[in-house]
């Protein structure tokens, strides 16, 4: 009997050669940044501004995260797992933003909030227009769609079989929530915070609106490659890009790292498909 | 004898396919086996009992109480599904332990049941391991344990013995007997197996293309009867069934 054993099929070839090409394309883009921000970096961290910017960008990157989450999570759950009136109108208002240009929500979030209610929110403390809530505000308002999007799909993935057994255990919804649904989407939602603080991360457009760019009051890492391109200073801008870069790159390895503790056990995992 | 689940006139569309018009008490204590073909209908009417659906006519109640009204934490049935259902991110102990933890047992108490089960069930060697590197009769027995562990009032089981050898069947078929003798529950199993049904039910009931025929004392299984459909199926041969090409 002849027995042929190929290494690789041409199915896979083509797929690794597409990766190649991606993985090639996307490396070409980032040398760039680095290359060009590399000489500056120093100058940058040493910055008081840049400092400025990389502290107002982490805090309100994190905060926004956590809001997004906050309400995405229990809108994602009642989407998927309560009825209720008008539930696909709810959820095709939710998502629509989604095809938005940030500028123009920002620019709704300005009127909003230079309105006559923005300016009693004001008076009671609460600053919105140029202020780091501001900031808080344009990251959640333009990921918010994109998290419940995720949650929501995450959710269905959960098999609704697995959580009436639980009920039937004698769990209540929310034990059922907790100790099943969640823990089986526990991976779709990592990814989702780490996204969504990456995105919140580089968010430009909204903020721009809300709060403008004022150097050392409303300067995020984005904003400060902004002004910096704005007066022609590409070597500072880059620099501001690398620390961007970094910063993801860090959160991306942790989560990856994470990711590869706590993958389940299955009769798969010592199979080689070959 | 008092009935422990009434279904009255239940029907119920799921896609193209339709469980009609069931009629059927179920005694308390009593143990019940449905018998049918594949695809007519027997999981749909135990999720139907167990109050899995919300859209239909007619009622199930569960000593007196329309199903769906009562809260499925409260319901206390026990189900055993034809995939098992286990949960894949617990390992076989916290499967077992799950409903007890809910209870909010104290653990050496926990332990102690779920030895018990364990061991009854022959499993204690698979407690660390996860539902995916199970073999087909130990998922079985897994998701078994952990609807035996809280001594149901209600017991519905689809297939539930289908994985095993001969040999694990006999005695699981004893330890479930002594089961519901100790503990006094209602059982309603799915089985394909005319041998099990005998050995182990009260009553027998035929699916039919989404109809529940024919409900007979098990020990009058094979007696002919008026329905030609339910004779055929006995004798193991398909004639006059509408979907045999
Ligand atoms: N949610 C659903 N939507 C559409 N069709 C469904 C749904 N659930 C069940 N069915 C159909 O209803 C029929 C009966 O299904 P059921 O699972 O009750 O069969 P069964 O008698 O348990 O068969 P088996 O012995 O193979 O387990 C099948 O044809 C199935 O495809
Ligand atoms: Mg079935």
């Amino acid at each position: 009997m002849k027995k042929r054993t190929h290494l690789f099929n041409l199915f896979e070839i083509i797929s690794i050669i597409t990766a190649a090409v991606v993985v090639v394309f996307t490396s070409v883009l980032i040398l760039t940044i680095i290359v060009r921000g590399f000489p500056y970096l120093q100058e940058a961290f040493l910055s008081e501004e840049i400092q400025f910017s990389i502290k107002l960008s982490l805090y309100t990157a994190s905060i926004a995260t956590f809001i997004c989450m906050f309400l995405g999570v229990p809108t994602a759950y009642a989407l998927t797992r309560t009825s209720f009136p008008f539930k696909k109108l709810c959820q095709i208002i939710i998502e629509l933003p989604l095809s938005m240009p940030y500028l123009v929500l920002g620019l709704s979030l300005l009127l909003i909030f230079s309105s006559d209610l923005g300016k009693a929110l004001k008076e009671l403390g609460f600053r919105v227009v140029f202020d780091k809530n501001g900031i808080i505000l344009a990251q959640t308002v333009v990921n918010l769609p994109y998290v419940i999007r995720f949650i929501r799909t995450a959710f269905q993935e959960v098999d609704e079989r697995l959580e009436f057994i639980s009920g039937s255990l004698g769990a209540s919804k929310w034990k059922r929530f907790t100790t099943i649904t969640v823990p089986l989407s526990k991976n779709a939602i990592i990814a989702t915070i780490i996204l969504t603080w990456s995105r919140c991360l580089g968010e430009f457009g909204a903020t721009l609106m809300l709060v403008g760019a004022t150097r050392m009051k409303t300067e995020t890492l984005t904003t400060s490659i902004y002004l910096n391109l704005a007066t022609g200073d590409n070597g500072a801008a880059m620099a501001s890009a690398t620390i961007i870069l970094i910063i993801s790159f860090t959160s991306l390895f942790i989560t990856n790292w994470l990711g590869r503790k706590n993958s389940k056990e299955s009769r798969m995992k010592d199979v080689t498909l070959r | 004898m008092n009935a422990m689940v009434e279904i009255k006139d239940f029907s119920i569309q799921l896609g193209s396919f339709k469980l009609k018009n069931i009629n059927l008490n179920i005694f308390d204590n009593e143990i019940f086996a449905v018998l049918g073909k594949t695809g007519s209908g027997k999981t749909v009417l135990l999720e139907s009992i167990a109050g899995f659906y919300r859209r239909f006519s007619g009622n199930v109640t569960i000593q007196g109480k329309s199903v769906i009204e009562i809260p499925l934490e409260k319901r206390k049935i026990g189900f055993v599904y034809q995939d098992f259902g286990l949960f894949p991110h617990m390992t076989v102990y916290d499967n077992i332990c799950y409903g007890l933890k809910i209870q909010k047992m104290d653990k050496e108490k926990r332990k102690k049941k779920v030895a018990e089960m364990a061991e009854i069930l022959s499993i204690e060697h698979i407690l660390k391991q996860y539902p995916g590197t199970l073999s087909g009769g130990e998922r079985q027995r897994t998701a078994l344990a952990r609807a035996l562990v809280l001594n149901p009032k209600m017991l519905l089981m689809d297939e539930p013995f289908s994985a095993l050898d001969p040999a694990t069947k006999q005695s699981m078929y004893e330890q479930i007997k002594e089961i519901h003798k100790i503990f006094g529950c209602t059982i309603l199993f799915v089985t394909h197996d005319f041998n099990e049904a005998q050995i182990m039910a009260d009553r027998i009931g035929i699916m039919v293309n989404g109809e529940l025929r024919g409900i007979r004392k098990s020990t009058d299984l094979f007696k002919k009867c008026q329905d030609e459909d339910i004779n055929n199926f006995l004798c193991g041969n398909s004639r006059g069934e509408k979907d045999a090409i």
